[in-house]
């Protein structure tokens, strides 16, 4: 479903990603972990098409077609979401407006008429009860004055809601109580099914107790230094990243 | 047939005369036409060298030899309506239209009607209120519009009368390089309300100089809102006074479309204690547009408030300047004014312009002054565009958003709903977040 290949990219001139291969299939989970500034952003970045990150060599390819060529919108409308680490406050644009407009774009791209304001009033009210979020949330602006917490909740409402084929979540676990890291996880594992792939970064193995994964991958200076199934995040969790170069440790408390 | 003389131009004291000879009115109104016009002259045509013209370009309307507008047929159809206004005065070139207005079901203890209505019926008190409020005496102008006016819309409230309705005032101008010189008179007394939109319009090329005077006794409460939406040839400069007694509450909302120059030139004098304002201006620019807001509010009495807003979002070309003072006199203590400009810049070429300043004479006041010149967040355009929202429409959400909280300010529902289609039209947007969120 999403397969990278010799992947190098650049920011601001410095080349940060340094030839990623990855294949995600349809139904898979995959974890990508790694210590600060390896590049796990940056990879989410690229993959959803931000500004400023600059791909040197190599494909991503979306189900065959070419990723990379799209328009950050048009990767969205083929099914592409990402949660993104630092979601954007957005003043004056009510969540419950930006999600309407958001889920027209997808259908008009599809060639679908707009949602019915039942129906959308519906899922919204489903999706709200997954992820545990206050319906006053809705009339709020975007993000605006949320906690860290409630942005991160905000951005699985928002996944469960345009329900994508392929969903990357960066680090939508970090600064997390337990409970909503439950909801983070119910969110993925309700989405979670044969059609769809998921590409999970996270920093600590915490999260992979509840969003197991099929395939673990540590990240490390723009390269992928190790894959492995799920017992792999165990093992880092007690050995850090030391083997690759780092301290132990140091990933912990710089994530704190 | 010789062609009428100009009613703006470099040569006007023909043009007065032309004017004075054909009027019939009482002595006093001629007298203050005659001093108005010696304003006129005195002050002469503004010049870039003058401090409270450097920023206005009027060449382009120094180059025409506007004439008197004649009358002109105006369709009912043409001119906007508002549901809630049952009181509803049009004026066209000026002048009163009485079949496109509606003055049905007056409350008691209310005028409204046109000038020329109340000059008929009871002369003194039109010579008596008439350019009564101090202020704008350098404003070249209000001057002119002092000079040269013709009709416009007269409101008085007796004491502790209350307006359920807003009253919807109407100035429509027809163009063909011509002057305009509207009038509004809005006497609130002791705790009278009432609720007022006036709306500035027109097509081809004209000037519009309004002149706009608020008295606001003790305990009175106006919510005042302009829709500025004049055609793109057109000029605007209008002056408003506004003048409130004691524990008196105005909104001031001001909004600014249209015109290929536009300039408001308010001055506020709070003129007793407790007495509190709210300016909350807007300006939607593009092509080439110029709008510019020149504010002066004086606290001249303890306890005052005035808050102030006033943005600009700025598309090509387009220019803005605000430019407010806020002054506070050596007792005016417990004062609480603030002043703010945001802007929002569209384009490379746009350019926002803010001079706020403070005069602060007293000491114990809680003043302050922002202002602020942007461009969109790409990181938010990003975060929009990552749902799946088109470019376009991304940046239109966020310049909607902006705005939006200035219309959000206007509790009058059918003209928040207007301005927000308004704002939604001029961005390309299908639908406006109030229809998306009720
Ligand atoms: N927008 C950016 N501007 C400048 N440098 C960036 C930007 N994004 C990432 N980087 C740099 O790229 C490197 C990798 O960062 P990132 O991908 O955020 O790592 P991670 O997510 O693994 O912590 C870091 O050295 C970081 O400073
Ligand atoms: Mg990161």
């Amino acid at each position: 479903m999403l397969e990278i290949r010799n992947l190098h990219a650049t920011v601001e001139g410095r080349e940060i990603l340094n030839g990623i291969d990855l294949t995600v299939r349809a139904g898979e989970v995959h974890a990508i972990m790694g210590p600060n500034g390896s590049g796990k952003s940056t990879l989410a970045n690229v993959i959803a098409g931000r500004e400023g990150y600059v791909v040197t060599e190599g494909e991503v390819l979306f189900d065959g077609k070419n990723l990379l060529e799209m328009e950050p919108e048009i990767r969205a409308c083929e099914g592409l979401f990402l949660a993104f680490q630092y979601p954007v406050e957005i003043p004056g644009v009510a969540n419950l407006y930006f999600l309407k407009a958001a889920v027209n774009a997808v259908r008009k791209y599809r060639g679908e008429s707009p949602v019915d304001a039942m129906d959308f009033w519906d899922l919204v009210h489903e999706r709200m009860e997954l992820v545990k979020m206050d319906e006053s949330m809705l009339k709020r602006s975007v993000n605006e004055g949320f906690s860290g917490g409630e942005k991160k909740r905000n951005e699985i409402f928002q996944m469960a809601v345009l329900q994508p084929r392929f969903a990357v979540l960066d680090e939508t676990d970090s600064g997390l109580d337990i409970d909503a890291l439950r909801v983070v996880a119910d969110g993925v594992n309700a989405l979670r099914g044969p059609e769809r792939g998921f590409l999970v970064i996270t920093h600590y193995q915490r999260l992979l107790d509840y969003i197991v994964p099929d395939h673990v991958h540590v990240l490390v200076n723009g390269r992928i230094a190790r894959s492995g199934g799920k017992e792999l995040a165990l093992e880092l969790e007690e050995q850090g990243y030391a083997l690759y170069n780092e301290e132990p440790g140091r990933a912990r408390r710089a994530a704190a | 047939m010789t062609a009428a003389a100009p009613v703006l131009s470099d040569r006007h004291r023909p043009a007065f005369d032309a004017f004075m000879a054909n009027r019939r009115e009482p002595d006093k109104l001629s007298r203050l036409r005659r001093e108005a016009f010696e304003r006129f002259e005195a002050l002469g045509w503004p010049t870039r060298q003058q401090e409270a013209w450097r920023f206005t370009d009027l060449s382009a309307l120094q180059s025409l030899a506007l004439q008197r507008a004649a009358d002109a047929p105006v369709e009912a159809a043409a001119l906007p309506t508002l549901d809630t206004a049952i009181h509803r005065l049009v004026f066209i070139n000026g002048r009163f239209a009485p079949g496109l207005s509606k003055l049905t079901e007056l409350p008691e203890r209310t005028v409204i009607a046109s000038l020329g209505q109340v000059l008929a019926a009871d002369p003194q008190a039109v010579q008596n209120q008439l350019d009564q409020l101090p202020g704008l005496a350098q404003h070249p102008f209000t001057a002119l519009n002092g000079t040269f006016w013709e009709d416009g819309a007269f409101i008085y409230l007796l004491p502790g009368a209350v307006l359920d309705h807003p009253i919807h005032i109407i100035f429509h101008a027809t163009g063909g390089d011509t002057a305009v010189y509207p009038r509004l008179l809005v006497m609130l007394d002791d705790g009278a309300r009432a609720n007022i939109v006036v709306e500035y319009r027109g097509q081809g090329r004209y000037l519009q100089a309004p002149v706009v005077e608020l008295s606001i006794d003790d305990g009175a409460v106006l919510e005042y809102h302009q829709l500025q939406e004049e055609a793109p040839q057109a000029f605007h400069l209008g002056g408003i006074k506004l003048q409130q007694g004691r524990d008196s509450q105005t909104q001031l909302h001001l909004m600014s479309f249209g015109g290929q120059l536009a300039r408001t030139d308010l001055e506020v004098l709070l003129d007793g204690e407790h007495a509190s304002c709210m300016l909350n201006g807007l300006t939607v620019g593009r092509d080439n547009q110029a709008s510019n807001f020149y504010v002066r509010v004086d606290h001249a009495h303890p306890h005052g408030s005035s808050q102030q807003l006033f943005k600009s979002v700025l598309d090509d070309k387009a220019r803005s300047v605000f430019d407010g003072i806020i002054h506070v006199r050596p007792h005016a203590q417990k004062t609480d004014a603030r002043q703010n400009s945001r802007n929002l810049l569209l384009s490379k070429q746009a350019l926002a312009q803010s001079n706020p300043r403070l005069e602060i004479l007293a000491d114990d006041v809680k003043c302050g002054h922002g202002s602020s010149t942007g461009f969109l967040d790409p990181n938010a355009e990003f975060y929009l565009r990552a749902r799946g929202i088109p470019a376009a429409q991304a940046r239109a959400m966020l310049v909607y958003a902006f705005a939006n909280d200035s219309l959000n300010a206007i509790r009058l529902n059918p003209l928040r709903e207007r301005l927000a289609r308004l704002l939604a039209g001029r961005l390309a947007l299908d639908s406006t977040e109030e229809d998306l969120t009720s």
